[in-house]
């Protein structure tokens, strides 16, 4: 897919997402400050009570006893105030990054609802769910503490810094060379921490995919004894998957050591020239009290550069999850609503289709040079072989796709120039595989428009017949169903979505796409006699295989390989002995 | 090996600075020479690389340990879900499966890892710093131990409020998870009601609630290290006045009070990364209960000690013998009594909802009945070992799934997939040659996920296609004729009658053209079956048979006059 975006646009990206917050951002980090300088400061007092209370003899029991009481008193106020605003600092770090993660995770699921469906065609539902479950988590753990605390810590660094360079600029001139080749490591390291979460992302995307699709298909795995098999490819993504997880741990445990590494080295160098200028001529550079102190910085100095490098195998994670994230942001809509688009122009007008070209890849055509149109108000039946593109017709006038060549109008509108959802949201379509939500009855048929009261639910279900079976249920109409409502046969399920399509009164234009293939004949004459109540003035178009369906279609339309063999009413074809009197034999054996 | 680590990296850490003093105070004296410094060094360095050897191992292992752990609990799950049964994916939702399977199970892959870690370190850390102060002075030991009481105490009912909440913010997850999926899966569906703006809505109040769930975590986790390091300078306090007073009153020396002071300051960094420890714990004991919940689960339909693994054969007639079935409470099928002898083809028809697809579904065993038996061959299907019974039904369900892998895959997902010959009579028999020519890619086309690349026809055929291709002894096919043309249909039966001939089919249609084709027909209405016989006996007597062709007759009759 896209090549991955740049490391410093990400950050700064991610940082963009940090930007509403930095008020509070500054608050948090004034308050480690403040809490860091306390918490430092404890040390100090604890010297000095030392120092004035059990050393000093001199003084006598009382005065000492008296300090004692005093010095302890302040050691314990700060500590206090110090630890409580730690605590408080804590929460509000964690508020922030909350809020990043929720503005970050809100945006990614808006941005993948925004695509075009082709893309979703190609996409395992798993990967998806990655993208806004794991791999937001990833981010999560960085940009909690990640951020504020890199910032302290490169404060601290810096203190340390021109602390040591007054004690000793030489001795910080040694320490000075050392550097570079210990962050070349670094770097190093970091960037094959980098690489292995990369993979990591990857391959858990591609276990979860794996997982998503065989957890629904289960009982077709069983069914066709593929259990073993399923178990063996998804050990195969597993042990990828352990295996990028080996690679991360061994960047990983190296991390430490090499700072560690650092650090000795750095005293044992600066110990062996600190003695060496000492003993070669003990005079001027440096004294040995100078050495002792910057013998005790360098531990300081490497703390928070240890941290740092703690902060930084988490910010590869996050990078590698930042990098999945805004891959998908980046992705382009192919399918854009227009700038300005007409809202709320009447659908109920004639559709047209004008010599459309369109393929779902490529230049495999599945439409074939496409004309025809619907007068507002009348009723279009499309008939044809399985795969002749009759589904992809309804999918065009949605603009679930673009076409290639030609054009797809409604009153005269190009569809393109449309708002993709004030038309859709118009339309009443119900599709060839009915799918359910899970919740109750009444909300799949109400869709949660809150329009909609429960008569309206009942008349729409009693119109299609659906309303004995869901009474029939202990808690009718807010029965909750299960995922893709499983449990409903797959006749009550066409209902179900029918009933669905009818309640929400669609303005003006009906697209049915073998709506009722699953169900029984009566059931189906009844569902088609209230739909012709309903698309009586309405423009509609129905997709059927039975021809008896289509009886009250205006016009019907035949398709083969996605070319238009004829056209007419029923009768007129039937006159002209072609393809539509062929198939209508056949149904009458 | 990892305690070896542990004990190699604290004692030269211990080592390390005591060799620096003796340079320093050779340094002071001016005893030191400089050969001798030279020897201080290069023993510091190679300490130092011993020490980052171990140290280096002693993240790898527990680290490397905890990813196998995953990986082993992981396979162990998945495999536990292969055996699983129909009724438990019906109900559970593949988001909080998934979310289970991967952010718990990283969850306690991390708090074995991390808490192997550091727990261990600090641990040994821990004893050793008290077992010394026990020894130096027993009485301030144990001011400082009677410190730790309470807030062990305390510790203990955070972290108990810190699961409760934990377990509420694993379950959220799963929620979100679970929406994710369904908003995915159903984006078709999503985007043709125009609802992406409700869906945005939904998610964004499931999304606020996930971070008020992780801040009310925070909240109580964020409590433990300033708590605990407060205690911890609390108890320096302690020690210092107590200690100081006794020292102004001259009964110890100051050299005990600073000693201590030192264990005291050796013992604060693992006692504050305990608590990180602990809450991380904590945190993988509640994840770790919702991934034993799933391996708590057992199948109902399994092999069981009635199991005769000595069957490998079945001589396929099926026999439903006061066959009844209920479930939440709701009687879905009863007194069903049918015999299907070998060879014979049944076709099954009956009102939208009346369990057709139920009554087959038994057959396969997707689901036991909970009254009667159903037998195959004269053998109750309980006996005979699952992967032989599937072994033999081929089944097409009503409702197509496909996985998203190339056609062929697909086709031959029962079989092996190099008998490219099989794969390719499958296909022609399911009448789908013809459209696999069409395709750029022919059989090696990969799918969509559930085939949603296909037409609903498509999809149909090729899972007749991937029934078919196992030469099945049983042949079950439920309506899997509804998306295709009436010129298809014809097409098809009129191959599939060979393939049925051979083999006992359970055919399920609502139509009569497809229903003549078979020996038998039973209708079935509310779980009953009312009427069996062949084509031209129901036609003859009334009920749902002769109702439906008088329908489908009529339709014809009203077409035709036009
Ligand atoms: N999303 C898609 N991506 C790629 N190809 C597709 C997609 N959907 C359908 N096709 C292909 O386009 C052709 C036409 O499909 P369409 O769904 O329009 O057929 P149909 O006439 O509705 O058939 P059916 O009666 O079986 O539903 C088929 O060959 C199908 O394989
Ligand atoms: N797992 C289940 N739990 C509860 N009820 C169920 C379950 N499966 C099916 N049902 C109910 O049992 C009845 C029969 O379902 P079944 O799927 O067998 O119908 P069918 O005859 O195949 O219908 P169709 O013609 O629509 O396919 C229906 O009312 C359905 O709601
Ligand atoms: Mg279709």
């Amino acid at each position: 897919m896209n090549a991955p975006p740049k490391k410093r646009g990400l950050a700064g990206r991610l940082l963009r997402y940090a930007m509403p917050y930095w008020k509070a951002l500054l608050v948090s980090l004034g308050l480690i400050l403040v809490v860091s300088a306390s918490i430092n400061y404890l040390p100090v007092l604890i010297k000095q009570l030392i120092d004035q209370c059990l050393l000093d003899s001199s003084t006598s029991a009382e005065l000492r006893l008296d300090r004692l009481g005093r010095i302890g008193l302040l050691y314990l106020s700060i500590a206090v105030v110090g630890y409580s605003l730690r605590y408080v600092q804590g929460i509000l770090t964690a508020w922030i990054g909350q809020r990043i993660i929720y503005d970050l995770r809100g945006a990614v699921f808006k941005k993948a609802l925004r695509m075009q469906q082709a893309w979703f065609d190609r996409m395992p539902v798993g990967t998806l769910m990655t993208r806004v479950t794991s791999d937001i988590e990833r981010l999560e753990n960085f940009v909690t503490e990640g951020v504020v605390g890199t910032v302290a810590d490169l404060f601290m660094l810096l203190g340390i810094m021109s602390y040591m360079i007054v004690i000793s600029p030489h001795l910080f001139g040694v320490l000075f060379l050392l550097l570079p080749p210990l962050f070349a490591l670094l770097v190093l390291v970091n960037r094959r921490l980098r690489s292995a979460n990369r993979k990591i992302r990857k391959r858990q995307s591609l276990l979860n995919a794996l997982l998503q699709e065989d957890l629904t298909g289960m009982t077709t795995i069983q069914l066709f004894n593929r259990e073993t098999h399923a178990r063996q490819q998804f050990d195969e993504r597993s042990t990828s998957l352990r295996s990028a997880h080996y690679e991360e741990v061994r960047w990983f445990s190296a991390y430490f050591p090499v700072i560690e590494t650092g650090q000795a080295l750095s005293i044992a160098i600066i110990l062996g020239a600190g003695g060496f200028w000492l003993l070669g001529r003990g005079d001027a550079v440096l004294t040995l009290g100078a050495l002792i102190a910057f013998l005790a910085y360098i531990r300081d100095f490497f703390r928070p550069l240890g941290s740092l490098s703690d902060k930084a195998g988490a910010f590869q994670v996050a990078m590698a999850s930042a990098e999945r994230i805004f891959e998908l942001m980046d992705t382009p809509e192919l399918l854009p609503d227009p700038e300005q688009a007409e809202l709320g122009k009447p659908l109920n007008d004639t559709i047209a289709f004008e010599d459309v070209w369109f393929a779902y890849d490529n230049e495999n055509w599945v439409i074939k040079e496409l004309s025809f149109s619907v007068e507002p108000g009348q009723a279009l039946a499309v008939v044809g072989a399985t795969g002749a593109g009759k589904s992809t017709i309804v999918n065009l006038i949605g603009r679930f796709y673009d076409v290639q060549r030609g054009r797809v109008s409604i009153g005269g509108t190009d569809v393109r120039d449309f708002n993709k959802a004030d038309l859709r949201g118009r339309i009443g379509y119900v599709f060839q595989e009915p799918f359910l939500f899970a919740g109750t009855i009444a909300d799949n048929i109400s869709l949660l428009n809150p329009d909609l009261t429960r008569d309206d639910l009942i008349r729409a279900a009693q119109a299609v017949n659906a309303h004995p079976f869901i009474s029939a249920l202990p808690y009718g109409y807010d029965t909750i169903l299960n995922e893709r409502g499983e449990g409903l046969s797959l006749g009550q399920k066409q209902l179900m979505v029918m009933a669905r399509t009818l309640a929400q009164d669609p303005e003006l234009l009906f697209v049915l796409d073998e709506a009722t293939a699953s169900v029984d004949t009566a059931t189906e004459q009844l569902v088609q006699d209230a739909l012709s109540k309903l698309m009586h003035n309405r423009t509609s178009i129905v997709i059927a295989h039975r021809l008896s369906t289509i009886r009250n279609a205006d016009c019907i339309l035949v398709m083969r390989h996605g070319e238009l063999v004829d056209a007419g009413t029923h009768g007129e074809l039937m006159a002209r002995d072609g393809y539509y009197r062929h198939l209508y034999e056949l149904l009458k054996h | 090996m990892t305690i070896l680590c542990v004990l190699v990296t604290v004692g030269i850490n211990l080592i390390m600075p005591y060799i620096l003093r003796l340079a320093i105070d050779g340094l002071s004296d001016g005893t030191l020479e400089r050969a001798d410094l030279w020897q201080y060094v290069g023993i510091y360095i190679l300490l130092a690389a011993i020490s980052v050897w171990f140290a280096r191992k002693l993240r790898w292992y527990p680290l490397k340990l905890s990813h196998r752990v995953e990986y082993d609990l992981r396979r162990d799950l998945f495999a536990h879900m292969t055996r699983l049964d129909q009724e438990f994916f019906r109900t559970e939702r593949t988001g909080d499966l998934m979310t289970r399977m991967s952010s718990d199970l990283t969850i306690v892959r991390d708090s074995i890892g991390q808490g192997l870690l550091q727990g261990l370190r600090t641990l040994f850390a821990l004893v050793m710093a008290s077992a010394v102060m026990v020894w130096i002075n027993l009485k301030l030991a144990l001011l400082i131990f009677s410190l730790y009481l309470p807030i062990i105490l305390f510790f203990f009912i955070i972290l108990t409020i810190m699961r409760n909440r934990q377990k509420a913010l694993q379950e959220h997850l799963s929620d979100v998870s679970n929406f994710a999926q369904e908003s995915f899966a159903g984006i078709h569906c999503i985007k043709g009601f125009a609802l992406e703006k409700r869906r945005n809505g939904l998610f964004e109040a499931l999304n606020r609630g996930l971070i008020r769930k992780t801040l009310r975590v925070q909240t109580t986790r964020q409590v433990l290290w300033p708590l605990m390091a407060f205690w911890f300078t609390l108890g320096v306090m302690l020690l210092l006045y107590n200690g100081g007073k006794q020292v102004i009153a001259g009964t110890i020396t100051v050299g005990v009070v600073v000693q201590f002071l030192q264990y005291l300051l050796y013992m604060q960094w693992p006692l504050l990364a305990m608590s990180w420890v602990l809450s991380l714990a904590q945190r993988g004991k509640v994840s770790w209960k919702r991934i034993k919940e799933l391996f708590e689960r057992q199948p109902t339909i399994t092999d069981s000690q009635e199991t005769d693994f000595g069957i490998t054969d079945l001589d396929a007639s099926i026999e439903w013998k006061d066959v009844s079935l209920e479930i939440d409470g709701m009687q879905l099928l009863s007194d069903i009594n049918l015999k299907v002898p070998a060879g014979r083809t049944i076709g099954i028809t009956g009102p939208t909802g009346s369990g057709k697809t139920l009554l087959v579904s038994l057959a396969a065993r997707l689901m036991d009945p909970t009254g009667g038996s159903v037998r195959i061959g004269n053998t109750p299907l309980r006996t005979i070992p699952l992967d032989q019974l599937r072994h033999h039904i081929g089944m097409a369900a009503q409702e197509s799934v496909l996985f998203s892998q190339t056609l062929e895959h697909n086709i031959g997902f029962g079989i092996d997939i190099d008998d490219k010959e099989q794969i390719r009579w499958a296909a022609d028999i399911a009448h789908l040659s013809g459209d696999i020519e069409t395709f750029p890619e022919q059989y090696q086309t990969i799918l969509g996920e559930r085939g949603v690349t296909l037409s609903g026809g498509q999809r149909q055929r090729t899972a007749i296609g991937r029934a078919v291709a196992r030469r099945p002894k049983l042949l079950i096919l439920d309506d899997v004729l509804s998306a295709v043309d009436t010129q298809t249909e014809a097409a098809i039966m009129g191959k599939l009658q060979p393939v049925m001939q051979d083999r006992t089919c359970l055919f399920v249609s609502h139509r009569i053209s497809t229903l003549r084709y078979t020996d038998e027909i039973v209708v079935i209405e509310e779980g009953h079956i009312t009427q069996r016989g062949t084509h031209d006996e129901l036609i003859a007597q009334p009920g749902y048979y002769a109702e439906l062709d008088t329908m489908q007759q009529l339709e014809q009759q009203m077409e035709a006059g036009e």
